[in-house]
């Protein structure tokens, strides 16, 4: 959810700000709601905020005394196992616990209502025991009789005419108005962007056209912290301890799928070992094992402490969608673009949501005529979840690949044609900041041109992202002692992105402190609401609400320095340490003995977000450039370098917002050059559920990572700051796939981009 | 077409799985530090099937647990001694989470049953160091951000720790290849490259002063 550009229905107050790139500063006024404050901007003098600050809690999960959820142990706790189906298809026809049950130190046992089987992973039952061991011995002794059924797992067989059906037609999730045939759901309506002009009339004009398809397999988020959670009872109120992107989100799925009040449902969640989208549900997309730990510790009366393995976790956690798409351009000799035409199909396994269109409508934004058809596939494999920008890597790969194919064909630069269809300043002024940080110019004029059997080359490739925000019911409090300690709580959870430091700088800046005087109070559902951390969206949802409660809170404190230095509280400052006369910084008074003087022994002040009405740019802008080395006669691919150049409006804390930058290249890379779920055609069950076979980028493999941010004063909250998490990775798989072209002369269409595929995408370059 | 009760939780639901074949295989040799020996080395203990009581010594202090004999070294640290910095992401010897040093040397603590670790010195990332004592890795990850969610962060501070050991000063590719079996999903290899080459110029300054 966008904020609205809408005219503002509250009272407003109306800021003039100095918004955008520095090197292209733009006036702009914006309409707050009455009692923000105005956003900072390319004049601030922010002391703290843009800085470079080591994480908050990096010295306990450095010595091992971060306490995760998977960490956790309480006296009496039971440990749970869940029981999965082992067919992909099908009717259970009996559950039978007997065995279990009767097994010495088994203490609850659930067994699911539902009887059709329709993924191998599917929750069937569960138990509680005295000890994890136990709790396997367990499972194991549950007899599960299936009657099966035919299955399909692959993407374009489920499309075929005769395939067998995961749903029936009027069972198949999504909106009734949409076309379905078998499996197929679609077209969809495209999304953000949407469709535009008349692609017919724009082939027509085109000089040339190209048309391609492109193939993504299906990927696993495997957070290295498995799913999981410890459910505790006493009396009517329930305390789950949850490895979760969304404390409020478990709350309210506790409750409701409990059946109690949701005040009555306390989540924490200190420290979360990763989740990259897929932890964003009650439970998981594919699996309800957080409702059923809770229904267990019930039965058992004692704590139940209920963690997914890795197997599971690949099985029924979620997975980002395999996609299909297929991407005409016209073009015309100059490299403008004539018309996009862009048709994905995609499976989100039993699930719906397998859309790649986003790209698609977001860049190359002076084209003037766009067509986007998107198709969900069901397939007998786990649901999908959201994996970080959900779609758009795979869209972006596809499309990227697309435009470098027309230059290919017209001879023209592939980062001129982009510029000639660019409609972002932002991405303009990107595309010369990577331009000069890879070497663009020593990339190869003709592809493959390189000497010997080892050929490097250089390629690049776009991304989009939104700027999305929860703009109502997000809290946040700041609590100063009468000692001068100050401490900040957020509900939210900091699952590994730096949120709890972040907000720490926001408060620092505020008080004129440093981060480290702030202790964060972090993933707390007793605490002030935050969002669920998807889109990008924690920090700019909750650091516009920890800003008014800083300033409300340093106002109070202005307010009990005035006097003592003969001045109005509001023409004080604060830094290091100090309150001063801004116009006579001499005149000061330590923050600490300020705050000695306050009546009671706190000042506590409270603050919601509120919405605003304009920000400089509705999307984030990116773009990526990579170097590979592809060894021509075995296939190998090896990445030397990736540039990332993005935009996050303000970055909060420099450091945290480059780690996060550098991970997301990783993960792309890591996706275009390796990673693929595999589920046998013939049994319908995982192949590589595990972290060696299912394989992702490690130590050896490591390139040389260069994060650029291009700071951006947004103005859409009065911090600035947008979102970073997702953006960073929706380039990265189209440019080292160019990269690979430009090395080689091999185009491969299908990831990952393993060596059989580059052996025969050169074959079939000698051919051409 | 009915299907045949389905019992088996492994993969593919086929074959006999680590884990009970180290049950089948429970016997705590003493003498024996492979995990998996399925023969008893003559002398040896046989415990089981029921726990047992065993002594490890861990970070300097012996301590006893009472555990099956199937339970491995990593869940006897976790689930036993309450240490959970080593983490259980795999259990199969491929992420390198649950790392210790077993005499120094790093080890995957999921492949090593608890009954075979008796008698050796077992240090996990809690020893080295506390948040207000850091050692040198570990000060020198926080200052450098080698960390995001930090699930996987002891295992490569334990890792890391291990290859400054043996070598000082490493090369780039030398820490790559130290820190070939750890696996980090948020992407922080190259930060923790930096942090380790910073620990080892830290660790070296006192000594080039000397000199
Ligand atoms: S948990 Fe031991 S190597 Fe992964
Ligand atoms: S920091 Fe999250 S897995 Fe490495």
């Amino acid at each position: 959810m966008a904020q609205e550009q809408k005219p503002p229905e509250v009272p407003t107050v109306t800021y003039t700000v100095k918004a955008g790139h520095a090197s292209n500063p733009q006036t702009m006024e914006v309409h707050a709601a009455q009692g923000d404050l105005k956003p900072w901007d390319l004049d601030s003098k922010l002391r703290v905020v843009k800085g470079r600050q080591p994480r908050l809690d990096g010295k306990y999960k450095v010595t091992g005394r971060a306490k995760y959820t998977f960490d956790i142990s309480m006296p009496g706790m039971l440990w749970g196992r869940m029981v999965r189906s082992a067919v992909p298809a099908g009717q259970i026809l009996k559950i039978d616990t007997s065995k279990a049950e009767a097994l010495p130190g088994v203490k609850a046992v659930w067994t699911s209502d539902a009887r059709t089987v329709r993924f191998a992973g599917q929750d069937v039952a569960a138990v509680a025991a005295v000890s994890p061991e136990v709790a396997e011995d367990a499972a194991r002794l549950v007899q599960v009789t299936y009657d099966e059924a035919s299955f399909v797992t692959d993407l374009e067989k489920a499309m075929a005419d005769d395939a067998p059906l995961v749903y029936e037609p009027d069972k198949i999730p999504g909106p009734k108005d949409i076309p379905r045939k078998g499996n197929v759901l679609g077209p969809k309506p495209p999304g953000r962007g949407g469709s535009r002009g008349d692609v017919d009339k724009g082939f027509a004009d085109a000089a040339v056209t190209i048309q391609q398809t492109y193939s993504v397999p299906t990927h696993t988020h495997s957070p290295l912290e498995t799913h999981g959670v410890i459910a505790k009872w006493e009396g009517d109120q329930l305390t789950v301890w949850a490895s979760t992107q969304g404390v409020f989100t478990v709350r309210d799925g506790m409750a409701e799928a409990l059946g109690i009040d949701r005040k009555n449902v306390n989540v924490i969640t200190e420290h979360m070992g990763g989740g990259f989208g897929s932890k964003l549900a009650p439970s998981a997309s594919g699996s309800a094992f957080a409702v059923v730990a809770c229904k267990l510790a019930k039965q058992a009366g004692a704590p139940v402490k209920l963690m997914l393995d890795r197997h599971e976790e690949h099985l029924c956690t979620g997975n980002a969608p395999s996609a299909l798409m297929t991407v005409k351009i016209g073009a015309a000799r100059d490299g403008s673009f004539t018309a996009v035409h862009y048709r994905s199909f995609g499976s989100a396994g039993i699930a719906g949501g397998a859309g790649t269109g986003g790209p698609a409508g977001s860049l190359h934004g002076k084209n003037p005529n766009l067509k986007i058809e998107e198709h969900d596939v069901f397939t007998n494999a786990g649901p999908a979840a959201p994996l970080r920008a959900p779609g758009h890597p795979q869209g972006a790969f596809a499309l990227e690949s697309a435009v470098d194919e027309v230059a290919d064909r017209l001879g023209l630069d592939p980062l001129e044609v982009r510029r000639k269809n660019e409609a972002s300043p932002v991405r303009l002024i990107q595309y010369d900041v990577g331009a000069k940080a890879i070497g663009w110019e020593r990339r190869n004029k003709k592809p493959g041109e390189g000497a010997g059997p080892r050929k490097r080359g250089i390629g690049m490739a776009n991304g989009n992202w939104y700027v999305i925000a929860r703009g109502s019911g997000v809290g946040a409090e700041v609590r100063i002692h009468r000692d001068g300690s100050v401490e900040y709580f957020s509900g939210a959870q900091d699952i590994g992105t730096g949120f709890r430091t972040a907000m720490a700088m926001v408060v620092a800046e505020e008080l004129g402190l440093k981060p480290t005087d702030v202790k964060p109070n972090v993933g707390d559902s007793r605490w002030p609401e935050g969002p669920g951390s998807g889109g990008s969206n924690t920090t700019n949802s909750v650091a516009p609400a920890v800003r008014l409660a800083a300033h409300d809170a340093r106002m109070k404190l202005f307010a009990l320095a005035a006097p003592g230095l003969g001045a109005k509280a509001e023409d004080l400052d604060a830094a290091d340490g100090k309150i001063f006369v801004a116009a006579s910084p001499g005149k000061s008074v330590a923050f600490k003995q300020t705050a000695a003087k306050m009546s009671g022994e706190v000042i506590a002040a409270v603050a919601e977000r509120k919405k605003q009405f304009e920000t400089y740019r509705q999307d984030l802008a990116g773009c990526q450039f990579a170097e590979v080395e592809v060894d021509t006669q075995t296939g190998v691919v090896r990445v030397i370098k990736v540039v990332a150049v993005n935009d996050c409006g303000f970055p909060i804390n420099l450091l945290t917002t480059e780690s996060q930058i550098i991970g997301a290249m990783i993960q792309g890379v890591s996706w275009a050059l390796w990673e693929n779920r595999v589920l046998d055609r013939n049994v319908g069950t995982m192949v590589n559920p595990n972290l060696e076979s299912y394989k992702v980028l490690s130590s050896k493999d490591m390139f040389e990572a260069v994060p650029i941010v291009t700071e951006i004063a947004n103005a859409g909250n009065n911090t600035s700051a947008a979102g970073i998490g997702e953006p960073c990775i929706v380039p990265t798989l189209g440019a080292v796939a160019n990269a690979v072209f430009n090395a080689s002369g091999a185009r491969v269409r299908t990831l990952p981009i393993t060596p059989d595929r580059v052996l025969a995408a050169l074959a079939e370059a000698r051919r051409s | 077409m009915a299907h045949p009760p389905e019992n088996d939780e492994d993969e593919g639901g086929r074959g006999v799985s680590r884990r009970t074949f180290l049950k089948t295989a429970g016997v705590g040799a003493a003498a024996s530090s492979l995990a998996g020996v399925a023969i008893p080395a003559a002398g040896a203990t046989v415990l089981g099937p029921g726990a047992a009581p065993l002594t490890l010594k861990v970070n300097g202090a012996a301590r006893t647990v009472n555990v099956e004999p199937r339970v491995t070294l990593l869940r006897a640290l976790r689930n036993h001694l309450d240490l959970t910095g080593a983490k259980e992401i795999c259990d199969r010897g491929a992420c390198g989470g649950c790392t210790v040093l077993l005499d120094g040397e790093p080890i995957a603590s999921c492949l090593m049953l608890a009954a075979d670790a008796e008698g050796h010195e077992i240090t996990t990332v809690e020893g080295l160091g506390t948040p207000d004592a850091m050692s040198p890795v570990q000060a020198a990850f926080v200052e450098a951000d080698a960390l995001q969610c930090g699930f996987c962060t002891p295992g490569f501070v334990v890792s890391s720790t291990a290859l400054l050991r043996k070598n000082a000063n490493p090369s780039l590719e030398e820490v790559k290849d130290g820190l070939a079996g750890n696996i980090c999903r948020c992407g922080t290899y190259s930060r923790v490259f930096e942090a380790v080459q910073k620990a080892a110029k830290a660790s070296a300054r006192p000594a080039a002063k000397r000199g």
